[in-house]
């Protein structure tokens, strides 16, 4: 009977699929969860214990540990994480504060799309860290280029997907809403703006991933301080489990802040929530 | 074959709500740079309170004709005239039913039918609260008030749209095939609540539809389009008793006189619109 119940597609799904799509969320987060306890056990087990490559290019999942154990009491990390959160967010919000405005105006008027467009799309297509020179040249050795990477990183996932959720409102809905009597500023208010929220949150998930690597390609190369400059230190000086401590927690913070724009997204715009039936 | 079925003429002495002459739509193709005629000289009178049903096959303009009625197409020639007023762009005593029901997704049931009311007449006051659910519940959908459509079925969207039609009490309603894209089932069940809800509160209704027997079952007149370019093809009146029960009437030989007749009229139209895709 279930399976008439079922809905989604289900093609060809067999009973590991089936099962998998049929969890509970705490369901899915315990898989989740094993899945991460597996293969650090295996991982610990092949460099560890067995030894099979050498752990100074390739630590096991202990020494990482130990790593991360030295970084934080000798108190470097505290110090550096928070110059990488200073230059992260600093960036990440002139990139919200441009992207989302730029985004609205040229989805709203089709000449600064198309004057803006293919400057965005070309910086957009442009490895972040063909920028890296530049940035130094422009901004010094401090926090500066760091910030101007993480912004230029992030912009454009925003700015690009806010402009194309305002031009793929739905025809038929800006339809009822002028048969229902709305002006045009009703329109950008009642319609516009409200079709575009799911766009604009793709768009933040995007940009939080782009800005971290932004955020490390700056530092790695440019920096005194920050995870990259942690991160290319350790490795320098053959302290390669302290360098994957750093790799993980910028890691970590990746995922960590597409989830909470994710939450921020359930709040804002419970519509998008997958319905339930 | 003997028949009754002749073309009515539009009695001068009753004062039409809906008053249209010579209309004609026409669209410049920018890419031929053509002129496509949707449709030409269109002529129809409707009567306060009168139930008419706009039937012919795909692509042959009702559509057209209904949103010039509506007001979101702007004629090229004649003139359409609502209550001795010409028609200059949607106003409150029109309303629409889509067939793509053309819902807020991110608004609930309650607010989406709350959106008849807001942009037309504004929120002012308490009584908005009552009117909203009353058309909530004339509808059938209590109980469903905080859900968002995307977990409605399609026939319960449809009810959605129809509220939100009915709440600020238009003297028209403009139904574009407002069951076109709902299950066979719910379409019959949905008919016989239509044609309850119209009687109940007087409507005056343009109806559009491409089948033979809903145009029969819900009209009082019958207006019959044909293709290239969209035009009337001939007047029915139905003169069959209200209520009509779906049931009783496929046995009624003034029922099957008329499909036979419509049957034959669209069907050189449906060919023709055919051949010419």
């Amino acid at each position: 009977m279930s399976a008439f119940l079922a809905s989604g597609p289900n093609l060809g799904r067999g009973g590991v699929g089936a099962w998998l799509a049929g969890l509970s969320p705490r369901g899915k987060v315990l898989v989740l969860a094993g899945e991460v306890v597996v293969m650090l056990a295996l991982w610990q087990l092949v460099v560890g214990v067995l030894g099979w490559i050498n752990p100074v290019f390739f630590p096991p999942p202990s020494a990482i540990w130990q790593g991360f154990l030295e970084l934080w009491s000798s108190g470097v990390l505290a110090t550096n994480a928070l110059v990488s959160l200073q230059a992260w967010l600093t960036g990440f919000a002139i990139a919200v504060g441009i992207g989302i405005p730029l985004g609205l105006l040229m989805g709203t008027s089709l000449p600064v799309d198309r004057v803006v467009g293919p400057i965005a799309w070309t910086i957009y297509a442009t490895p972040t860290i063909a920028y890296q020179p530049l940035a130094k040249a422009w901004f010094g050795f401090g926090i500066g280029p760091v910030i101007f990477l993480v912004a230029i990183s992030a912009v454009f996932p925003i700015l690009l997907n806010v402009a194309a959720g305002m031009r793929t409102t739905n025809p038929s809905i800006i339809r009822a809403g002028t048969v229902f009597g709305a002006g045009r500023f009703q329109l950008y208010r009642s319609v516009y703006l409200p079709s575009t929220v799911p766009f604009l949150f793709a768009g933040l998930r995007q940009a939080v991933v782009l800005a971290t690597i932004g955020m490390v390609v700056a530092e790695l190369t440019g920096s005194a301080q920050g995870m990259g400059a942690v991160i290319i230190r350790a490795a320098n000086t053959y302290q390669t489990d302290q360098a994957f401590a750093a790799i993980a927690l910028v890691v970590v913070w990746s995922v960590g802040m597409t989830q909470v724009v994710t939450l921020v997204e359930r709040w804002v715009a419970p519509w998008t929530r997958k319905a339930r039936r | 074959m003997t028949t009754t079925i002749e073309p009515t003429e539009d009695e001068a002495s009753a004062p039409s709500l809906i008053s249209v002459r010579g209309l004609g739509v026409s669209y410049d193709v920018a890419r031929t740079g053509e002129k496509l005629v949707a449709i030409e000289g269109v002529d129809l009178d409707v009567r306060e309170g009168e139930f008419v049903t706009v039937l012919g096959p795909s692509g042959c303009g009702k559509t057209t004709f209904m949103n010039v009625i509506a007001g979101l197409v702007k004629p090229s020639a004649g003139k359409v005239l609502v209550a001795g007023e010409p028609v200059t762009g949607p106003g409150p005593d029109r309303a629409v039913v889509f067939q793509d029901y053309a819902l807020l997704p991110w608004r609930t049931v309650f607010d989406n039918v709350r959106f008849g009311l807001e942009m037309q007449k504004g929120l002012k006051g308490s009584g908005w609260r009552d009117r909203v659910q009353e058309a909530v519940e004339l509808v059938g959908l209590s109980g469903f008030e905080h859900a968002y459509p995307r977990e409605l079925s399609g026939g319960m969207q449809q009810r959605v749209g129809l509220a939100r039609a009915i709440v600020a009490e238009p003297r028209i309603l403009l139904m574009d095939e407002p069951l076109g894209a709902v299950d066979a089932l719910t379409r019959e069940v949905m008919r016989a609540e239509i044609e309850k809800l119209i009687a109940a509160t007087g409507k005056t209704v343009l109806f559009i539809t491409h089948s033979i027997e809903e145009a029969i079952l819900l009209g009082d007149r019958i207006v019959v389009f044909k293709s290239h370019p969209g035009a009337v093809k001939e007047v029915i009146e139905t003169g069959l008793e209200r209520p009509r029960s779906e049931r009783s009437i496929q046995s009624d030989p003034r029922f099957l006189e008329l499909r036979d007749h419509l049957w034959d009229a669209l069907q050189g139209e449906a060919t023709a619109a055919a051949v010419s895709k």
